[in-house]
């Protein structure tokens, strides 16, 4: 009779339990969730979220969007807003020469970092460089628009405007927040810090929210906040450009901590058959040549991008030395060769 | 007390046995019951692996990369613009498009979770979706 009720209580636990165990488990599981935006940055924008049902989900990653929008807004070179003073009108000329430009606490802040990012690169990370890109980036798009015509930017233009890319004439008053370019051929151009800066701002802004488990990527910025569901970090790949290599060339582990790549692939365009891609040697004023992609991870994106864009710059004793000298920063470059190298503590990221 | 307890010893160890083998078969249900279960996830989810396309972030459509297809991806206002994916091999690449940068139709082809392949002008997003658990979240 006591043997009965025992295998009694066994079917029970298995008939019953187990089937509402795993019901139960269903319920609280929480569900990936994707979305894509091309609105900012000249980029696009994917946000990767668990959450347990779309609403949610919709309501954080909508959240994300606007934020990144203010800052695209502010941050953007190529646009102007009725009523609002961003870095466009801070470019613009008036009477020949640029005004005092009272702008957003954010702008201020940003530029802020991006003067100390340009001290920490030793002038590879220049804001102020305005002239020389906006240059190429004209004959970058007349080259997309008529690719038979596709032509490179003159070396002797190039060297006029390279003239007028003394950032110590960005001159920011904190206690009035207003910005002046007191040489009136100067411009700026924030595209090597701007996405980061943006994606960690509002990173850091979710954390105080308490929001979690979720990827922000800006066009290679990637910021983890938070792990996955049980705790689990975000596996991030590193694509491999070549076809015929491995999928990967590094598979990393990443929880609330950024990735940022700079790659010769990611935006280029063809002149005669030879590709000229994105990020120009602020020394050289031509795409800089040596590697094919450089990856930063540290916690903080805007110190991921500029790194990035300022290793991709440097040679690999100069990009090695500086992040050395950086505490909670690891890098991997790879060569146009297929080489890969990788600073002292990156392995400690990877599978 | 000595002498209870000896009296009681054999009666306990024949109990502690019976106990022993009930525990046993009750694992044996409970490891059938958890394969069952595992089985039945299993089922559910494995549809294989597919590419889905988004464009300007709204669902175009869901594609097996188990199916060797052609799709026209058409965008602008009135769909003239195209992006032609293919899907072979297990495999998805972009054919050939009549974007201005022509990136997205140089990327390799991708086959692994979290793979994507972007073309910015047109808005078109082609991005792995598997059931594989070691793919990668992200890819960059």
């Amino acid at each position: 009779m006591k043997k009965k009720n025992r295998w009694a209580f066994f079917l029970v636990v298995a008939c019953v339990l187990l089937p509402m165990m795993a019901l139960c488990s269903c319920e609280k599981t929480k569900e990936k969730f994707t979305t894509y935006s091309f609105d900012y940055f000249d980029t696009v924008t994917t946000i990767i979220g668990y959450e347990s049902d779309k609403e949610e989900f919709d309501k954080v990653s909508g959240y994300i969007l606007s934020e990144l929008g203010d800052y695209h807004k502010l941050f953007t070179v190529y646009n102007r807003y009725e009523g609002m003073e961003n870095l466009c009108t801070v470019n613009d000329i008036v009477d020949g020469a640029h005004r005092t430009v009272k702008v957003d606490e954010r702008i201020i802040d940003m530029l802020i970092y991006a003067r100390q990012m340009y001290e920490k690169t030793n002038g590879k990370l220049n804001v102020a460089m305005g002239s020389v890109l906006s240059i190429w980036h004209g004959y970058r798009q007349e080259g997309e628009k008529n690719p038979a015509k596709a032509e490179l930017p003159p070396m002797d233009k190039l060297l006029a405007a390279a003239d007028h890319t003394d950032i110590s004439n960005m001159v920011i008053d904190t206690e009035n927040c207003t910005v002046t370019l007191t040489d009136p051929q100067m411009t700026l151009d924030v595209g090597a810090i701007a996405k980061g800066y943006a994606v960690e701002m509002v990173a850091r802004s979710l954390k105080e929210k308490g929001i979690s488990g979720y990827v922000i990527n800006v066009g290679g910025n990637v910021r983890t906040v938070g792990a996955k569901p049980d705790l689990e970090a975000w596996s991030v790949g590193i694509e491999n450009p070549d076809e015929d290599g491995s999928d990967y060339i590094a598979y990393l582990n990443l929880t609330d901590m950024s990735l940022v790549t700079s790659g010769s692939y990611q935006r280029y365009y063809f002149v005669d058959g030879e590709k000229y891609h994105h990020i120009i040697d602020p020394e050289t004023l031509m795409p800089a040549q040596r590697y094919t992609s450089v990856s930063i991870v540290c916690e903080s994106s805007a110190l991921g991008d500029a790194l990035s864009t300022a290793l991709f710059c440097m040679t690999l004793e100069e990009g090695k030395a500086l992040v050395e000298s950086l505490d909670g920063v690891e890098a991997l470059w790879l060569t146009n060769d297929g080489n890969i190298h990788r600073s002292s503590g990156f392995s400690k990221y990877e599978n | 007390m000595t002498d209870k307890t000896n009296r009681d010893m054999p009666a306990v160890q024949a109990d502690g046995r019976r106990k022993i083998k009930n525990d046993i078969i009750f694992i044996a249900v409970l490891l059938v019951a958890v394969s069952l279960i595992g089985l039945c996830v299993f089922l559910i989810r494995g549809e294989g692996d597919s590419v889905t396309v988004t464009v300007d972030g709204k669902a175009y459509g869901t594609y097996r990369l188990s199916d060797d297809v052609r799709v026209e991806i058409r965008t602008g206002d009135g769909g003239e613009h195209v992006n032609v994916l293919v899907i072979k091999d297990g495999k998805a690449y972009i054919e050939s498009a009549d974007c201005p940068d022509g990136i997205c139709a140089s990327h390799r082809a991708i086959h692994r979770e979290g793979e994507s392949i972007v073309c910015l002008p047109h808005k078109v997003v082609v991005t792995v979706i598997s059931s594989d658990k070691n793919a990668p979240d992200v890819v960059v």
